[in-house]
């Protein structure tokens, strides 16, 4: 069976990529490794490698367009026969191809489908749940960008193409955002940290009284849409358009870690239009931050290696019980929350520091300001707290780690509620 | 019912389950009778008719001679005649010196004779690999009499099932046919006292889960179960259905399961072409079902070979644990 050579994904919103040039023609030996092609997408140009060791077949043209996930190649071991391509050569002017679908064998063999190119011209590799869902929604599935295997378009994607197309018609890149139902006074808005969501306000908000909340979601977490541009000021841009959006004529703030930073940025940003500042943890008063502790999460694939992690995040490990820890790596079950969330961290934490300083932002915001941080915190130093200028309340709290809110959420709520 | 020991005892094994049934049954109506080779004196080849000889007599379990289609072809007399025979295969492979019988006579007299008789007969199957009986005493045949209109066919997998399926087949007018996996046979669960019977046709949804649909027969329900719950702690969770009866087959249970988690495997020990797992492929297939699907349908049979005496080659022949694991694994993080 000789190995395909799918054109890859190099970035998160690309469907396709044109072949440059390849590096070797139909007939040379490779290796694996060995530079293969050049593609082109629409932000980048980049070298990909051989992904085994044998003779290259049936390369696609240079100049052709190749939707990701599908082949531009093959690769034969040595003495295999390779007469016809796997299923038909795709030509530049057709970048789908001939079907050879997973047969039923009598002789023995497994019920591989095959992993040989497939679609017939103008098909789509698609699972029946995406189509029927594409259908009841009245779109063309030919529209959507397949993640599954060999490209296939599954339910996932066709959600993800659904909501991105809401959220696009509703504002550009605005933030998820969901509003607590009842409640009276100045809202309170909440935004979560890195690599948390919405739900992580939880048990807070069963303390915070009756005022209205409103909680927004980082891009790529919780039900915000993945965005592409993920430095700090992209993302502090970002919640500035989803709060002016709210048209809010005052509003309290609370956020933790990354969503303390990005707060602090945006009462520097809005002064009239803020009430008060509350900052847990924050980031952006310090470089340290523990950088094994955010590779850990990013990398966990399962609640086995997720949830030692976690448990890192607070100072009593036997909050973060196992169901905990399921629940939380099912919001991160999807790769490309995963990849959105690595792009990030990236971005805001390269080589485990804060690449952003907030101290000159801190110092110039006139509103109530209090910042809460618990002693154990091992995520974050809680002395960056002594940074902040003496205006700023700072409350410690012994026995706490990183989530103040989730760990101590009655004593967090009692700090907050003494003054708003 | 008085008193503590009555009504607490410990767990039956899958074989005192099926003697069960049999004492009960031949206890509350004289007209069930047993018969096969070395049933009486002997107790069964597999000892599952043990002492019944002894409570029952001569006249009621019956040794016949080694002549599966003789046999087989009096069990069928008998209970066109009013009797309620249940006969007993020593290998289920044997069926195929019996299938004149089964197929051409007890499947279609009822429907050639325009109702006028009926075949309550009932035959018990020993099957299955995994003893070391090698080619012609190890296999899983039951797809072969799952094809003939006028049989139903169930294979229970725990000892609460094989006593209730058993005592439905005996209530049951027609000719039923138990596969019971040699395997099984000394395996043990809860089985609850006194008559009752488990309707034939109706699956059992033993695990519940969300991630795929394991849909199983006879022994590989439980090994599926038991890769259940490994996949449970890797964040996979199956809804794991022990079909019982391939005929006439649970098609509701097996579509709503569908339905909710897009993603099936079956998994069956018989070959696996032509065999219970495409019947069960293509029904979703044919059915709204379909448009839930996220990914491929996956089948884990029997090789296409004789099971081989060896005895790491008679493992690798048939689905086991670990490749239930992979399948599943496979299936549902998107590898195929």
């Amino acid at each position: 069976m000789p190995v395909e050579v799918i054109m890859p994904k190099v970035d998160m919103d690309m469907a396709s990529g044109k072949i440059l040039a390849w590096h070797v023609s139909a007939g040379d030996e490779v290796s694996k490794g060995d530079p293969l092609f050049d593609i082109e997408t629409d932000k980048a140009a980049m070298e990909v490698e051989s992904p085994g060791d044998g003779i290259l077949r049936f390369p696609v043209d240079e100049g052709a367009v190749v939707q990701i996930g599908r082949p531009v190649g093959w690769i034969y071991a040595d003495g295999e026969v390779a007469s016809d391509p796997p299923g038909g050569i795709p030509s530049s002017k057709d970048e789908f191809r001939q079907s050879v679908p997973g047969e039923a064998t009598a002789d023995g063999s497994r019920n591989n489908i095959s992993s040989g190119p497939d679609n017939i011209s103008g098909k789509f590799r698609a699972s029946p749940l995406a189509r029927s869902l594409a259908r009841a929604d009245g779109f063309e599935i030919a529209t959507i960008v397949g993640t599954g295997p060999r490209g296939r378009i599954e339910a996932k994607d066709v959600r993800n193409y659904q909501a991105r197309r809401e959220s696009e018609a509703d504002t550009s890149d605005a933030l998820a955002v969901s509003e607590s139902a009842s409640g009276t006074g100045t809202p309170i808005i909440l935004l979560h940290g890195f690599a948390s969501d919405a739900k992580s306000w939880t048990r807070l908000e069963s303390n915070l009284g009756q005022r209205p909340l409103v909680r927004m979601e980082l891009p790529g977490h919780g039900r915000s849409q993945i965005l592409k541009a993920v430095g700090f000021p992209d993302l502090a841009a970002t919640v500035r358009q989803t709060f002016d959006g709210l048209n809010l004529d005052k509003a309290h703030l609370i956020g933790h870690s990354l969503g303390g930073a990005l707060l602090l940025d945006l009462a520097n940003a809005r002064p009239d239009l803020v009430a008060s500042l509350t900052l847990i943890a924050p980031a952006g008063l310090g470089p340290e931050i523990n950088g094994e502790l955010l590779a850990g999460i990013l990398r966990a694939t399962r609640s086995e290696s997720l949830g030692p992690w976690l448990k890192k995040l607070v100072a009593d490990e036997s909050l973060v019980t196992e169901s905990y820890v399921q629940a939380a790596m099912r919001d991160r079950m999807e790769q490309s929350t995963r990849a959105a969330q690595e792009a990030m961290a990236d971005a805001l934490f390269p080589d485990g520091v804060q690449a952003f300083d907030l101290r000159a932002a801190l110092a110039r915001v006139e509103v109530p300001t209090r910042i809460l941080w618990g002693k154990q915190d091992r995520m974050i130093q809680w002395n960056h707290a002594l940074r902040a200028p003496g205006r700023v309340a700072i409350h410690l709290l012994d026995g706490i780690g990183h989530m103040p809110q989730i760990e101590a959420p009655e004593e967090v709520a009692r700090i907050i509620e003494a003054n708003l | 019912m008085s008193g503590r020991s009555e009504r607490v005892r410990g767990k039956l094994s899958y074989a005192e389950a099926i003697r069960e049934a049999l004492d009960i049954a031949m206890d509350r109506d004289e007209r069930v009778v047993l018969m096969g080779e070395d049933i009486g004196v002997y107790g069964g080849a597999f000892q599952v008719t043990g002492d019944l000889f002894g409570k029952y007599g001569p006249e009621r379990v019956i040794d016949t001679p080694i002549s599966e289609l003789g046999g087989a072809g009096v069990a069928i007399g008998a209970a066109m005649t009013g009797l309620r025979p249940v006969f007993e295969f020593q290998f289920s492979d044997f069926a195929a010196l019996a299938m004149e019988q089964i197929v051409n006579q007890a499947a279609k007299l009822r429907y050639m004779l325009g109702g006028a008789v009926s075949v309550p007969v009932v035959m018990r199957f020993p099957a299955g690999s995994g003893t070391g009986a090698a080619a012609q005493h190890s296999q899983s045949i039951e797809a072969w009499l799952g094809h003939v209109p006028g049989l139903k066919v169930v294979q229970p997998s725990t000892p609460e099932d094989a006593k209730g399926l058993l005592l439905s087949a005996i209530e049951d007018p027609d000719p039923v046919m138990i596969f019971e996996h040699k395997l099984l046979y000394k395996t043990k669960g809860h089985v609850p006292r006194g008559h009752y019977e488990t309707p034939i046709g109706e699956a059992a949804l033993r695990r519940i889960g969300h991630s795929l649909t394991i849909v199983a027969t006879s022994i590989m329900a439980r090994k599926s179960l038991s890769a259940a719950e490994e996949l449970a702690r890797q964040g996979i969770h199956a809804d794991v259905i022990d079909l019982r009866s391939i005929r006439p087959i649970d098609r509701e249970t097996v579509l709503a399961s569908v339905r909710k988690t897009g993603r099936l495997m079956c998994v069956y020990e018989g070959v696996k072409t032509l065999g219970i797992g495409a019947e069960i492929s293509a029904m979703v297939a044919e059915s709204d079902a379909f448009d839930f699907l996220e990914a491929p349908i996956v089948r884990l049979g029997g090789a296409e070979c004789p099971i081989p005496y060896n005895p790491e080659l008679e493992k690798s022949v048939v689905p086991q644990e670990p490749d239930i694991l992979e399948a599943a694994r496979n299936l549902v993080q998107g590898r195929i």
